[in-house]
């Protein structure tokens, strides 16, 4: 622990000092009357000072929270030979905050043990460390104080917290694995697909005696079978917005998070690339570890400048397997993100892009100068957007008070419209 | 939280008021340049209540200044109320911290209150006893013989070693 010493100290030795010179200078006794008490504070002040031996545990009642949820933080505290005044304090990430006081100051007398319950409350998802617990000891009259460090850090990881969706966006090829999705092509299922003619091997539960009996010969149902799908979540995180405490890439997170748990729901296999300055992959997997491998990398995931050329090739092949949907979560800032997604398009990728809007936190002041540069802006965005639909992607926009739900029924309705190769 | 600040700096302008009346009862014959020392007392102490540091030092040396000038411009007797007057300067440096201590966004327990308030009246009280044996060892004849020589040479020791110890720690 770092000693320091209270100002007062030496302007009371000061004083002292002063006040007997200035009685041997005048011959008289009111002035060492006056420095008296001020020796007696001096030289309490040096017996008083005693480095508190405290030791600190930091604990919390979990080590998992949503975004959200308020949690209980507990700082015990024990010393052997006590402390006068012991102000303590846990610094927060900015993903945190203190519901009611921060800091507290304790009296622990010899051999007394304390507990301190903070209450927190995540506001943002990460991973996030806690503590050390920063200590100041003070003597009664605070003439010396030690300021120190105790404890070791917790790790909290906040989940973003997810969205309700009552449908996703079904991608238009499935795999050959079984799983919830009614695939395009015919084969066995439980969904009706089409009538055909009998051929050597069918399955004679495959008749379909009605028909058969209308046209005179034998005819069989075909089913559409129920595959699996592989789906990558591409979050873009070369730039975003923030503004007030809230920013593009937060939501983005929050959306990946909820379509991660929603394709694994329906034993989907489900990657992630985190594309930007720096790259992060997750292969298409399926079942409930892979959404926590999802979602711990989702909570490492932040905006790493960078000014390097980047294109798919960097992506371990296996990332971006064929026939999958790549669901891109972008605010389409970057150059680079955009060229990337067109490349995937013409890789013949199932593209759907999730324009996270940046539209509330970049509006400019009405009648301001931005307002003309804003509206260049915006168009130049619609003219991407467009390239975008000329090539058959859907790009839609997530506002902010909109639920992710709406731009997701937004791809559907486009998809029954046009149907991309 | 105002309360805890602005109950013992109310008690610092008080004992810094106590003194300054003290010092005008006794200087009547220079109480226009002991005006201007309290003022500027007063406004260092106003200064150091806000801010706080090492102008709370300043305030307290023109305040005890202001006093012993009072006593020089009046001469004559000891002062019996300097142990009071010295008091009171302490315990204005004192409240003052106490108050701006209590400025700090800090939940605190109830007990720390009084336990600094308890180790404030205590060194009140010996202050008290330091300077009022000062002044009665001043009102003693001087004596001679080897026990006041050995009083003495004890005295400078003791100042000696608790200068040195001091340094030390």
């Amino acid at each position: 622990m770092t000693r320091f010493t209270s100002s007062r100290l030496p302007a009371y030795a000061a004083l002292a000092a002063g006040g007997l010179v200035a009685g041997l200078a005048l011959g008289r006794v009111e002035p060492v009357a006056l420095a008296a008490p001020f020796v007696l504070a001096v030289l309490a002040g040096a017996a008083l000072g005693r480095e508190p031996r405290v030791s600190a545990r930091l604990s919390l009642d979990r080590e998992r929270a949503l975004e959200g949820d308020e949690l209980t933080a507990s700082i015990d505290l024990s010393s052997a030979d006590g402390a006068a005044r012991l102000e303590l304090v846990v610094p927060l990430p900015g993903e945190l905050r203190a519901v009611g006081d921060l800091a507290h100051a304790v009296r622990l007398r010899p051999g007394e043990e304390r507990t301190i319950e903070l209450r927190l409350q995540c506001r943002r998802w990460g991973a996030l460390s806690l503590g050390p617990l920063l200590v100041r000891g003070r003597d009664v009259l605070g003439f010396r104080s030690w300021e120190g460090e105790l404890g070791e850090p917790r790790l909290l990881r906040v989940y973003p917290s997810e969205e309700t969706l009552l449908s996703l966006v079904p991608p238009l090829e499935t795999q050959v694995f079984a799983g919830n999705q009614v695939s395009r092509a015919r084969g066995e299922g439980i969904e009706f697909a089409d009538l055909r003619p009998w051929q050597p091997g069918d399955r004679v539960r495959r008749v379909n005696w009605r028909a058969s009996a209308l046209r005179g010969e034998i005819w069989v149902n075909e089913q559409h079978p129920e595959r699996n799908t592989d789906v990558v979540l591409f979050l873009d995180t070369f730039a975003e917005v923030r503004a007030q405490g809230r920013g593009t890439l937060d939501r983005a997170v929050r959306a990946a998070a909820t379509l991660a748990h929603g394709y694994l729901q329906r034993k989907d296999k489900v990657g992630l690339v985190g594309f930007g300055g720096s790259l992060s992959w997750l292969l298409p997997q399926t079942g409930q570890r892979q959404l926590y491998a999802i979602v711990d990398t989702l909570l490492t995931s932040g905006i790493v400048r960078s000014f390097a050329l980047r294109d798919v090739d960097v992506l371990p092949p296996r990332t971006l397997p064929p026939k999958a949907l790549v669901l891109a979560l972008t605010p389409l800032l970057d150059d680079r993100t955009a060229a990337v997604l067109l490349d995937l398009r013409a890789r013949g990728y199932d593209l759907i892009v999730v324009e996270v809007s940046t539209l509330e936190l970049l509006a400019p002041e009405p009648g301001s100068s931005l307002e003309l540069a804003h509206r260049l802006w915006q168009l130049s965005r619609e003219a991407l957007r467009w390239r975008y639909e000329q090539l058959g992607v859907p790009v839609v926009t997530w506002r902010e008070d909109v639920p992710l739900a709406a731009p997701l029924e937004e791809v559907n309705s486009f998809r029954h419209l046009a149907r991309p190769a | 939280m105002r309360t805890r600040v602005l109950v013992p700096a109310a008690g610092a302008a008080a004992a810094y008021g106590g003194v300054v009346a003290d010092a005008f009862v006794r200087g009547s014959s220079v109480r226009p340049e002991l005006a201007a020392g309290a003022g500027l007392g007063a406004l260092l102490l106003v200064v150091a209540l806000a801010r706080g540091g090492v102008i709370l030092g300043a305030a307290l040396g023109v305040a005890g200044a202001t006093y012993v000038g009072a006593t020089v411009a009046a001469g004559g007797n000891v002062d019996a109320t300097a142990p009071l007057v010295g008091v009171l300067l302490l315990l204005c440096g004192e409240l003052a911290a106490w108050s701006l201590d209590e400025r700090l966004p800090i939940r605190s327990d109830e007990s720390l209150a009084w336990h600094r308030g308890a180790a404030v009246g205590a060194l009140a009280l010996a202050g008290l006893t330091a300077a009022a044996l000062v002044i009665a060892l001043a009102a003693a004849p001087p004596g001679r013989g080897l026990a006041w020589t050995l009083a003495g040479a004890v005295a400078a020791v003791g100042a000696a070693g608790s200068g040195i110890w001091l340094a030390r720690r």
